[in-house]
């Protein structure tokens, strides 16, 4: 077991997270509840196309960080592919998929559309079982076009700073930020999990929308208003 | 996985272990890796039945090296009767840099066993308790995933910057290292150099940015004894170690008189064949076949890394008995010079020779001229004025009929793992 004194620094976007042993199982607890919000099932096979650095890649598994007793891996009795996101390791994503059948695959936002031109580009041989969802990582304020409900696919609003992690439901559409670890006052964020972590202000195309939804009663939802909107029109 | 019995009480021990009882030692590893892999994946059993390699046959290491040797195209043919569910929790792919990527898993039993190697190669590199580290990103690798737990447990502190180990993530590299200002870099050698370029040009202090690092470990590129000390001097640090390994189970470091990698003997059996596999002597290169010595994870037995290395000669002086070996390159990063196999390590040591080429990216060029024996190297700046001595030095060295030198003036090409191009890539006419 680490020294209680040990560090485990991630210089991330606009700011940096500092975990001392024992507070990374909280957030590995976290994110997979976030994937499981998501759709995702006990058993499944997540990939994740990101940066080490980032809390979805390093909250992975146990194997991957010290201190890390039962990460998302364990957690949900899976398995976990680290995919970094340079172009380079993107372009082999395709040939991955082939060999291994991935339930989940987590991209980084900017390079999902890189990923998309090389699996259109390498085609797929059949061989392979492409994957049942996709969950598209995202940190902007412009998140990508809404989809239709029904698609195979979901969106997680993570921004690394705050330690936010918010994942799109697929009962209510929205994002939820659970109860007991994120408050939403107003347009600000609080992360009430790691003291010191900057809130994070809704952007203004965010609005915050109607609460209640089964898998969160007490969660507050947002989402961004052109959604909220779609949603409401049915 | 059980716990060994006889795997040493003290990490250190085993390095000190006369040879005989180590290849002892081997043995029992080796046939309990073979019974495992016999029992548990059915790529093995069946390919072991069909070469006649029957149970019970591992009395002697000359006996485990009749089982045939595998090649990553068998692995990734096999699928799921080579690696499946069962094998581990994480998993990692190849850089696919010869074809198609493998992946691999890794369990808690097998990493356990990684990260003790990975101690023994930081504290060789000077890491000590309290240091903090600049590590590689743990999934990038399977032996960078076990980086982190080797500091730790090495009383340190840990830190990643964000972003990958591309030019382009450079900045964000150095922002972490001026912030968190580490005592210890693990890295790779062509982002090393990438910086040292951007230094060269101005747009860095190296000296500033790299002021309290006391080591750095580099992995990704073979490192020619010229290149290495050119990085400590550049970097402004105290040492550079080359640290090499496969994802399939390889794992090297070097030690503090840098005279070639020590293989960490503990964890892998490594060998040394020749195009029909039969062993080479020390000294003598050919293809690197590994064997994992934990039978836990992805297994590996005999398989064939498509590296070309070579063992040392004599045992290192440091006192450590663990063989050395020199991985060169892969035939990816060599041409074929009329029957010779050129590695970019080997033009590298001849045009490092003179001072004025240390830090320049040299490519080799595959074109059609390389059959009827002539070897063009692409060298980015301009002509040195000892140009004509690199050409008649690397004739000599290399044993080839003739060399062309390209001059790329200030066409910059980023310094990456690949080695070999296209002359067409940078517009050179093919052949």
């Amino acid at each position: 077991m680490p020294a209680a004194e040990t560090r485990l620094i991630f210089d991330v976007p606009n700011g940096r997270l500092v975990f001392q042993p024992g507070a990374l199982d909280a957030w590995a607890e976290h994110l997979a509840w976030c994937y499981e919000l998501m759709g995702v099932k006990r058993g499944a096979t997540i990939a994740v196309q990101d940066f080490g650095g980032s809390p979805l890649s390093f909250l992975g598994s146990a194997l991957l960080m010290p201190g890390l007793v039962r990460g998302v891996a364990e957690r949900l009795g899976g398995r976990f592919i680290g995919l970094d996101a340079s172009a380079e390791r993107v372009t082999l994503t395709p040939a991955v998929l082939e060999q291994i059948p991935v339930d989940v695959l987590v991209v980084r936002a900017d390079v999902a559309a890189l990923l998309a031109a090389e699996i259109r580009h390498k085609g797929r041989s059949g061989t392979g079982k492409p994957p049942a969802r996709t969950v598209i990582a995202f940190n902007d304020e412009d998140p990508p076009p809404m989809r239709g409900s029904g698609a195979p696919w979901r969106y997680l609003l993570h921004v690394p700073s705050s330690m936010l992690m918010a994942p799109q439901c697929g009962t209510c559409g929205y994002f939820h930020l659970r109860a007991g670890v994120y408050r939403l006052d107003g347009v600000q964020v609080s992360n009430l999990g790691y003291q010191g972590a900057p809130s994070w202000r809704l952007p203004q195309s965010w609005t915050r929308t109607p609460e209640g939804c089964a898998l969160g009663l007490d969660d507050s939802t947002i989402s961004p208003a052109a959604w909220t909107q779609a949603v409401e029109q049915g | 996985m059980r716990e060994n019995s006889q795997t040493p009480e003290r990490p250190d021990e085993i390095e000190r272990w006369p040879r005989a009882r180590l290849e002892s030692w081997h043995l029992e590893r080796l046939a309990e890796v073979v019974a495992h892999a016999r029992a548990n994946v059915p790529f093995y059993s069946a390919r072991w039945l069909q070469a006649g390699f029957g149970e019970g046959q591992i009395e002697s290491l000359r006996d485990f090296e009749r089982i045939p040797i595998v090649s990553k195209q068998d692995l990734i043919k096999a699928r799921e009767s080579w690696a499946n569910s069962a094998d581990g929790p994480v998993g990692f792919s190849t850089r696919g840099t010869s074809g198609e990527p493998l992946v691999l898993w890794l369990d808690a039993a097998e990493e356990e066993i990684y990260i003790r190697p990975t101690m023994r190669g930081f504290r060789w590199a000077g890491f000590r308790p309290a240091m903090t580290a600049l590590l590689m990103s743990p999934v990038w690798h399977r032996l960078a995933a076990c980086e982190a737990h080797a500091v730790v447990r090495l009383g340190g502190n840990c830190a990643f910057f964000w972003g990958s180990l591309g030019a382009d993530n450079m900045d964000s590299f150095v922002r972490t290292l001026f912030s968190v200002r580490p005592e210890f870099v693990t890295t790779t050698a062509p982002f090393l150099l990438a910086m040292v370029r951007r230094g060269a040009q101005g747009g860095l202090d190296l000296a500033e940015a790299f002021r309290s690092v006391e080591s750095v470990v580099a992995v990704g590129l073979p490192l020619t004894p010229r290149m290495r000390e050119f990085l400590a001097e550049r970097l402004g640090v105290g040492d550079v170690f080359e640290r090499a390994g496969t994802q399939e189970g390889a794992a090297l470091d070097d030690c503090r008189l840098h005279a070639m990698p020590h293989v960490h003997e503990d964890v892998c059996y490594l060998e040394v064949v020749d195009a029909n596999g039969a062993p080479v002597a020390p000294g003598r290169r050919g293809r690197l076949v590994v064997t994992k010595l934990a039978p836990a994870g992805s297994v590996f037995v005999r398989y064939d890394t498509g590296d070309i290395a070579a063992f040392a000669v004599d045992p290192c002086k440091c006192g450590c008995g663990f063989r050395r070996l020199k991985i060169y390159g892969r035939p990816e990063s060599s041409v074929m010079v009329g029957e010779r196999m050129i590695t970019a390590y080997d033009v590298r040591i001849g045009v490092e020779r003179d001072s004025a080429l240390l830090g320049r990216n040299v490519l080799l060029i595959r074109d059609r001229s390389a059959a009827s024996g002539v070897l063009t190297v692409a060298i980015e700046g301009e002509r040195s004025d000892g140009a004509e001595g690199v050409e008649e030095r690397l004739c000599a060295e290399l044993g080839v009929e003739r060399v062309k030198i390209l001059w790329l003036g200030g066409l910059r090409i980023n310094w990456g793992f690949r080695q070999v191009i296209d002359g067409r890539e940078i517009g050179i006419s093919n052949g």
